[in-house]
Formats: structure tokens, sequence, C-alpha cells
């Protein structure tokens, strides 16, 4: 399914530009508005779709193999961290879905570097950053000892 | 200066007759090139005809809650330019838009009555000079093609023509103005027979059409269909948003 | 763009650099960052770290996460599972590598915000299978991104880096990258004392089932061109395993997820006549792979045989029974959200076609291969392994070091590493990014010396198909027909079609001898000379010009390595018709090879496989 935009939606802002991972959305040279430049290198991602402030785009069914009559859109709410797609079937069939995207704030990772530095000796043991704490095991990092490994057929 | 009627000195050279004609001719080459466009593209035909299908899958709204939503259109979409999401181009926007309106109504007055009060100059000279400030930042700052895209902003393409006819005529009529010259004269008058008779082949006409598919947008809202989109979930608002970058390469 | 049109030269010095800005290279820079406080870490992206690589659309599953504090699985039971799935082939120190560390990446992916389903009985996460685990993952790279970007100094993106840089003293070590501004065209030249690699895999090297617009939708994102292994393969790197290319059984047409299906809704497959089927193949499977069958789950391959020899014996279509599991309201969720979640795109075919699994059994179908490192196959670059416990075979540096010198790997580029997928992947990144910090302390600490002819020389091949367009051009009225420039879709089809016919593709149920392979070669050689002809009209097309030269040297290596291993390993991924036998006895062993940019040749060699002992 590839990906179009709608003519009365788009006001040209750019964000579909920025966001596809394939580079495939670009700006009309007639009308200054976005649409899909290569739709046979669309992954029907969406990103474009979740990303139009205007809910401009929408998608299509590849026509190697979708019959037209369907609907699949969707509305991603980033302040709500929820996303909702609605379906319509080609008979006009209905299905609704609504999934949690977060579940904390946008931006409230905590930066490596604001955690303490590991210490010199950190460095040469094999534990990753948080660890052994991150595992949860109340046990240190496993490890196999050389003599665990033997050469195979061949 | 700003309080002179730039036009009144032509009337030495040039009838006003001559002059309002021209004004005349910019008018109705502005309704017959959106009329043309409509009907060469069928865009009218188009629309009317999605309205209709929607409508058949629609709970019909009251007269009451069209004049309302027609109302919100024309204050919130039309006179506020409220499509725009993003504060700059929305700016942009509404500086372009109203310094045309006002640039556009005083021309007339101008050319019309050569003993208008000086509340007209000054109108024409400020709403020429906010066209300008929208009209330049936009072709250089905020153009989609520029900004994201990485085009160069000299670069120019079919979209450009209505913004570069309008930034010409506007530019070259203030010169003109300021400097008293018979070359800028002409070259505004050619500038702005550009802009007016080109509109079937640039985006002039959707001044008209913008407004038409707010109206659309906001009864399809109205009547639940949205255009086939979700409803917004009903959830609180508590995870703010992705900062988005000016410029994300 | 410059205002008159103006290309600038970017030169960027970094400490590390890490290439491709996925699920690895943001878990590269997480990393690197944590070790090294005052160390310069640039990341560069192809497209936008927001939403690039094979997670832009979600993912609705982590398959791989260990579950220590449940006491649920160890270490090393993954590392017999992917040892089992690939026919005895796997790094096993590498996987144990990975596997001993991802849960506490999913534990801070939870931490961040990734919203992980929990089972409601045991408070646990939800199960989708023995390795797998449920999400809500729509905004899984979102949240993964944005804790790369509080990692880098800089995340530069709509950069195409294009090729690696070798330091022009010191022999076999890294020096950088260079690459162009999709966006305004100009070049970068980066700098970097260790340079990890973490960028995609490779989809459209082989025909795709659907060539028009639905050539869009494979298996594996369209983006994956192969960066992860033409980068290293140019500079030199040995790579291993490349002949392991993977085929999925997927839902038809739109190639939508199965493992939720099979493993949380318990649907299982028919054939056209609503038999069961896979245990009629048993016998004719043991006659290929001895008592590689007898593995416990059956290995992916050869259910992908079981499927090839029944639809060929003429009883498809196969179909996934969903009937029964669909009339559960919450399993009929889940299984929509699946899609929704992770590959939209079947959903829409699905409601094209008017299908409700509800109602009717969907099919599946058997996709054309990919090569890539991090999903039931471990293509990539032959990498150095953990330091406590890793052969002295297979250590000679650091940790996910390639045979490169300062070169570091993590994803789909490290090859040997199968069923690490997002998590294992992210933590590949963490391992690589750790060890390229003390890489950057210890050993690697001077600067490497870049040569500014050499990036010049570069610059003008990566900018060259610009000019073959524009001034090639003037030949030709108008249209896509130059008898001297080719453009970049052209390559592309005429590469897909070379290795569809003669590397095992879907048209020849993907089989290849010895015979069809040396024809390959000849054709492939023959594009690899005609890529001095590509013509771009603009940089979008530069991007896919400079995407297919890295999908070609990595099917030159796919060819290669498929040509050196005389056996039938995955019956299912591939057949050897001169060989058409597993063959523990010659080929218990890896592939490696290393390509020699002067002369265009590929040396070969087997290195040994080191089990865990059971």
């Amino acid at each position: 399914m590839p990906t179009f935009v709608y003519m009365t939606r788009c006001d040209g802002c750019g964000h579909c530009v920025d966001i596809c991972p394939s580079d495939i959305m670009h700006i009309d040279k007639t009308y200054r508005r976005a649409y899909n430049i290569e739709p046979n290198m669309c992954w029907e991602c969406y990103s474009c779709v979740k990303a139009c402030p205007q809910n401009a785009i929408d998608a299509r069914g590849y026509a190697d193999f979708a019959p037209l009559g369907h609907s699949v859109r969707t509305l991603r709410e980033e302040a709500k961290g929820t996303i909702s797609w609605r379906l319509k079937f080609r008979d006009g069939r209905e299905k609704n879905f609504v999934s949690p995207i977060r579940t904390t704030a946008w931006g409230s990772i905590k930066a490596p570097s604001e955690y303490d530095a590991p210490r010199p000796e950190d460095f040469a043991r094999q534990e990753l950053a948080h660890e052994p704490d991150m595992l949860k095991t109340n046990k240190p990092l496993p490890a196999l000892r050389p003599e665990q490994l033997k050469r195979g057929l061949a | 200066m700003l309080a002179i009627n730039p036009f009144a000195a032509l009337s030495a050279s040039i009838p006003p007759a001559v002059m309002q004609a021209f004004v005349v001719v910019m008018i109705v080459l502005v309704a017959v090139g959106t009329l043309f466009d409509i009907v060469h593209k069928g865009s009218a035909r188009y629309f009317f005809d999605n309205w209709r299908r929607a409508r058949g899958k629609a709970p019909r709204l009251g007269a009451g809650k069209l004049a309302s939503i027609a109302v919100q259109t024309a204050v919130v979409d039309v006179l506020g330019s409220g499509e725009f999401c993003n504060a700059r181009r929305r700016v942009a926007h509404l500086l372009t838009m109203y310094g045309f309106v006002a640039h556009v109504i005083a021309t007339v007055v101008l050319v019309f009555n050569p003993s208008a009060s000086t509340l007209w100059p000054q109108l024409w000279w400020i709403g020429g000079l906010m066209v300008l400030a929208g009209g330049y930042w936009f072709w250089f700052f905020i153009r989609v093609d520029v900004a994201a895209e990485g085009n160069s902003p000299l670069r120019v393409t079919r979209a450009d023509l209505f913004i570069l006819s309008l930034l010409a005529s506007v530019t070259l009529g203030l010169l003109w103005a300021w400097l008293q010259s018979w070359v800028l004269f002409g070259l505004y008058v050619l500038a702005t027979a550009v802009l007016f008779g080109s509109v079937p082949w640039s985006k002039f006409a959707h001044m008209f059409f913008k407004p038409a598919a707010a109206f659309e947008k906001r009864i399809s809202y109205a009547n639940g269909t949205r255009s086939n989109l979700p409803a917004p979930v009903d959830k609180p608002e508590q995870f703010g948003r992705i900062p988005k970058h000016a410029r994300h390469y | 763009m410059g205002l008159f049109g103006g290309r600038k030269t970017v030169l960027v010095d970094a400490d590390i650099l890490v290439i491709g800005a996925g699920m690895a290279g943001c878990g590269a820079t997480y990393e690197s960052r944590y070790w090294g406080r005052e160390l310069k870490i640039v990341t560069v992206e192809k497209a936008n770290i927001e939403r690039s690589g094979a997670v832009a659309q979600g993912l609705y599953a982590i398959n791989c996460y260990m579950g220590m504090q449940w006491n649920e699985n160890q270490p090393e039971d993954h590392v017999r599972y992917a040892r089992n799935d690939l026919m005895g082939l796997v790094r096993e120190d590498l996987g144990y590598d990975i596997a001993r560390h991802v849960d506490s990446t999913v534990h801070k992916f939870e931490e961040w915000g990734l919203p992980i389903m929990r089972d409601p009985k045991t408070g646990r996460y939800q199960r989708e299978g023995k390795w797998q685990i449920m999400i809500h993952g729509e905004s899984y790279k979102p949240i993964v991104a944005e804790a790369a970007r509080k990692s880098a100094d800089k995340v530069y993106n709509r950069i195409m880096v294009t090729h690696l840089l070798m330091d022009a003293t010191k022999p076999n070590r890294v020096a950088g990258a260079v690459g162009f501004n999709v966006r305004t065209g100009d070049f970068h030249v980066f700098r970097a004392k260790a340079v990890i690699v973490s960028a995609g895999g490779a989809s459209h090297i082989f025909k795709p089932r659907a060539v028009g617009e639905g050539m869009g939708r494979t298996w594996y994102a369209p983006w994956s061109s192969a960066s992860a292994y033409a980068l290293p393969i140019e500079v030199g790197a040995k790579m291993t395993q490349m002949e392991n290319r993977i085929v999925l059984t997927r839902f038809k047409d739109g190639y939508g997820p199965v493992g939720a299906y099979f493993l949380h809704l318990k649907t299982y497959t028919q054939n056209g006549y609503g038999e069961e089927y896979e245990s009629k193949w048993y016998d004719h499977t043991k006659q290929l792979v001895g008592n590689y069958v007898d593995r416990h789950p059956v290995p992916t391959c050869l259910r992908n045989h079981a499927f090839l020899q029944e639809v060929a014996a003429g009883r498809g279509p196969i179909r996934m029974v969903t009937k029964e599991a669909f009339q559960d309201p919450h399993k009929e969720t889940v299984g929509w959200e699946n899609f929704l979640g992770m590959t939209i795109g079947q959903a829409v075919v699905w409601a094209s076609q008017n299908i409700d699994p509800k109602h009717i059994n969907p099919e599946l179908t058997t996709s054309e291969p990919y090569v890539m490192g991090s999903h039931a196959t471990c293509s990539g670059a032959w990498a150095s392994g953990p330091e406590d416990y890793a052969p002295a075979e297979y250590q000679w540096g650091y940790n996910r070091m390639m045979t490169v010198e300062g070169l570091f790997g993590a994803g789909d580029t490290i090859g040997g590493t199968a069923h690490k997928f997002s998590s294992g992947s992210f933590t590949e990144g963490r391992i690589a990014g750790k060890a390229a910090v003390k890489y950057v302390m210890e050993k690697g600490r001077a600067t490497p010396q870049v040569s500014e002819k050499e990036y010049r020389d570069l610059e003008r091949t990566i900018y060259q198909p610009l000019e073959n367009f524009r001034i090639g051009r003037n030949e030709i009225v108008a249209g896509t027909v130059s008898p001297s420039y080719l453009l970049p879709i052209h390559g592309l089809q005429r590469l897909e079609k070379i290795m569809d016919e003669y590397v095992g593709g879907i048209s020849t149920n993907y089989m290849t001898n010895g015979k069809l392979l040396e024809r390959g070669l000849e054709l492939l050689n023959m594009l690899k000379e005609d890529m001095d002809h590509m013509g771009a009209e603009d940089l979008h097309q530069l991007q896919r010009t400079w995407e297919l030269h890295h999908r070609l040297l990595a099917s030159l290596s796919v060819t290669h390595h498929t040509m050196f291993r005389e056996e039938t390993r995955w019956p299912g991924y591939y057949y050897r018709g001169d060989h058409l036998k597993l063959d523990d006895e010659n080929w218990h062993c890896f592939t490696l090879s290393r390509y020699d940019r002067a002369s265009g040749a590929f040396a070969m060699e087997k290195a040994p496989v080191y089990h865990i002992i059971d």
C-alpha cells in the first residue's frame, strides 16, 4: 500500500519529507505539496502518515495485489501516548483498534552521561552499562569458561 | 511619501480611465482564470461529487450547525489562517495575506479616487511592506522545497509562479512609487499583469479553494465521518511531545 | 544546497563514528557515551534516526529475551536454539555474549517507556514463545532514537556513507568514512579513531515476488541496502556465512509476520486440501540433512523445505488455520494489532481482499531470499569475540572488532549471531560501543591519518553519476533509455534478475549449482563494470545509485560464498543441485571471504566452529 497525499489537506509543511526512511516523500513542483515519488520503494511503514499534522497522507494497497475500496487510517496521539487504527474492508466491514505507544513522557529518558561515571576497573570487566543490576537477577553477569567451548566437526 | 497617492501624479500622462480599466481587467482575469481553472480541471465537479458521496454515508447536519461551522471556517481558517500547524508559517502567511488584501484594496481605491484620504496611501505602503516581509521570508526560508528538501532558494519551479509574480509586482510597485522611474512603472505593470493573468497556472486560486476545503474538513469531523480517520481517544494528554527540530538534516 | 548550488566539503573529527542509526547503531551510541564521557561520539544516518531502519513501523514482539530474572531461560539455552535453527553453524561465543546481556537491554527499554505486555496471572512479561515477549512497539524506534540523541555529540541525518576511509600510513587500519548529504549534496568526510558499522543488511538483491508497486513490500525494509556488508567488504574485512541467505514463510503478498500466530494464537498450517503436510516430508528431509530434522523446534529452513515440497507437489496454496483461534476476541485483537504494530501492509492486504481470519484461513507464501544478520540467519563480518571465554581462534583484539583494525560492527553487520533480532542488535551495539571506547582509550589513541588525495578521489567517484546523467542526457530527446548511462532502477532490476536466476531465487525454487553460479558471476561482473556508467538525475537518485553499489558488492560476496560451500546445509533457504545433501564431514565450518578491491578477487577459506559442550 503505497502512500498518497490529499490535495485539500496538505499544506506543504515538510514533516513527511523529513521522516520518510526511504526518502520518497518529496515536494511536487507544481503545487508545492507532498507526494510519493517512488511507490515501489514504499514499505507502507506509515511513518509519513503518522507524522503529518494535517492527517493529509493515506495509503492505498499495492496495485499488484490489493483491490480498491479499502481504507486503513491511523491517528497517533503522541501526547496521549496512544495510536488508533480504523480499518475499512472493501465490503464495508470496519475494525477499530487502540494501543499504547509509550508509558513515559517524551524527552524523559535519562542520558547515559547523567549516570555516575564507570570506575576504571569496570572497563576491563564484561559488564555493560547498568549491569549487573539491570539484569534483575541478583546474580553476577553469566559467563562461560574457555574450556566449555570445543571445536566442532570438521 | 507614504501619504501621497502614487497614482495621482500618473494621471498627467495616463488617463485615469485607462488605469481604472486596467484594474477592472485584472479583477476580471482573476474571476475568469479561476473559473476556467475549475472547469478545465474539473475540480469543482470532483469537490461536489466527493461531497455528495460523503453526505450519503453520514448523518445530515442541521442548518444551524452548518452555519456555525461556516462561521468557524471563516474566522479561524480564513481570517486566522488557522490550518497552519506551524507558528512561523502561520505568521508569514498572515502577513502576506493581509498585506495583499490591504494593498489590493488600497490600489483600487487610489486608482478610482485620486483624492482619497491619506489613510489609503498609507495602507497601500503598509500592505505592500507586509507582503514583502511575509513573502521574502517565505521565499528564502520557509518554502518547504528549500527548508525540508535542501534546494537552493534560487531554484524556481512552476509552484513559484504565484509568489514570485506577487513579490515582483509589489516590490516593483513600491520601488516605482519611491523612485518615480518609468522603467520601474512599466515593469510593475508587467509583473502585475503576469500575477493576475497566470491564475489558471499558478497557486493564486488557492485563496478560493482552501476555504472550501477547510469547510469540508470541518463538516467531515462534525458529522463523524472524519475522512475515515479514527476518533481521538478519551485519554489525558500527559506525555508531552517529541521536540520538533527546525532542521532534520 | 548553497544559494548558487555549490557543494561544500564538511570535515568532521570524532573519537567514535557510528554508521547507521538503527537498533544496533542506537545501542552503540548510547553505550559509547556511557563509557566514553569525554569522547566525541558522532552518529551518521542515511535517513532520519527517528524512524530509520527495520523497526520504522514498530514491532509487536521482542524476539530475544531470556527472562533470567524469572529463571525462564539461560544464555546457553539460546545459543543451542540458534545453533539448532542454523543447522549447527553459529558463532556460539558471540551468541552467548548477546544472550547474557540482552535482558538488561530490554529492562532499560521498559524503563525508557516501551510498553511491554504483562501476563495478568504471573505479572511477568507476556511471553509469545520461549524467546519472545509481546510489546506495544509502535514507537519502539522513536524511544530508542531518543536515547541515542541524548548520547551522541551529534547525530547527522540524511547523510549516506558510501565508503570507509583507511589510514594512509598504517596498513589495515580504519580512519573514518565519507559520504554525501542527501538534502544539500555536501560532501562529508568523517575522521575517527574507531568506526562502528551498524548499517542495514540486504533486501532487494533477489527479485521480489511483486515487481510493480508491490516491489516496495519487501519482508525486510527496502532501505536495508547492504551497506552493513559493502562498507567492510570494500576495505578487506573478512566476511562469514554470506551464503546463508534467509527465506521466510509469511502471509501472502503482505509478508505479514506469523510468529504471534503460531506461538500465541496457536494456529497451524494446512495444504490447499485442508491436510496437515509437514510430517509427510520427514523421510525426504532426513535424506537431505540426516539427524538435523529431529531437532526441536524444527529448524526454520526445514519447515520452509516441507512447504516448498508440498507446493511443488501441486497441493497449494498453503494456508494458516486461523478460523478457530480468531473466535476468541482477545486472540483476534492480537492477530490484527500484530500487523498494525509491525507490518501495516498485511492489514491493508486483508482489508483490500475482504479477508477476515475469523472466516477465511489466509494464504501463506515463501519470500524471495534476503541476506542479513539478525534473524534466523547470520551473514556478516567476521568479528573478534568476548575476551573472557572466546577461543583463541576467535579473538584477535577487541570484542566485535572485525579483521580491520579499529573497525567494529553490530547488528546485521556481524555474522554468526543469529536470532538476536531488535533487542539483540541493540545489545550488540552496546557491546561494540564499550569495546570501541576501550580501543580508543588504549590501542587506538592516535588520530588516524586520512589522505586528502584519497577522499578527493572518492568525492569524484561519489558524484560522478550526477555528471554522467547531466552530460549523457544531451544525447537523447527524453525518456529513460540511454545507450551510455543506466538509471539506478535499471541496475537494481538487472541485479535482482541475475541473483534470482543464477544464485537461487524464487524463479528456480531457490535452486542453484556451480555452473549457474559461474554464469551468475560473469553477469554480475559485467554489471559491476556498468556501474561506472550510472546516471543519477538528482540527489535522491544518487542515493539509489550508491545503495545499488552496496547491494552489488554484497551480492558478489553472496555468490562467491554460495559457490564455495559445496553442500546443501539449509534446504528451504537454498539448494546446491550439484551437492544436494548436508555434508558435516567437509562443511561443518564457517565460510570466510576476503575481498581485494584492487583485483576484485574474493579469497575464500574455512573457519572452525566451536560449540558449547552440551
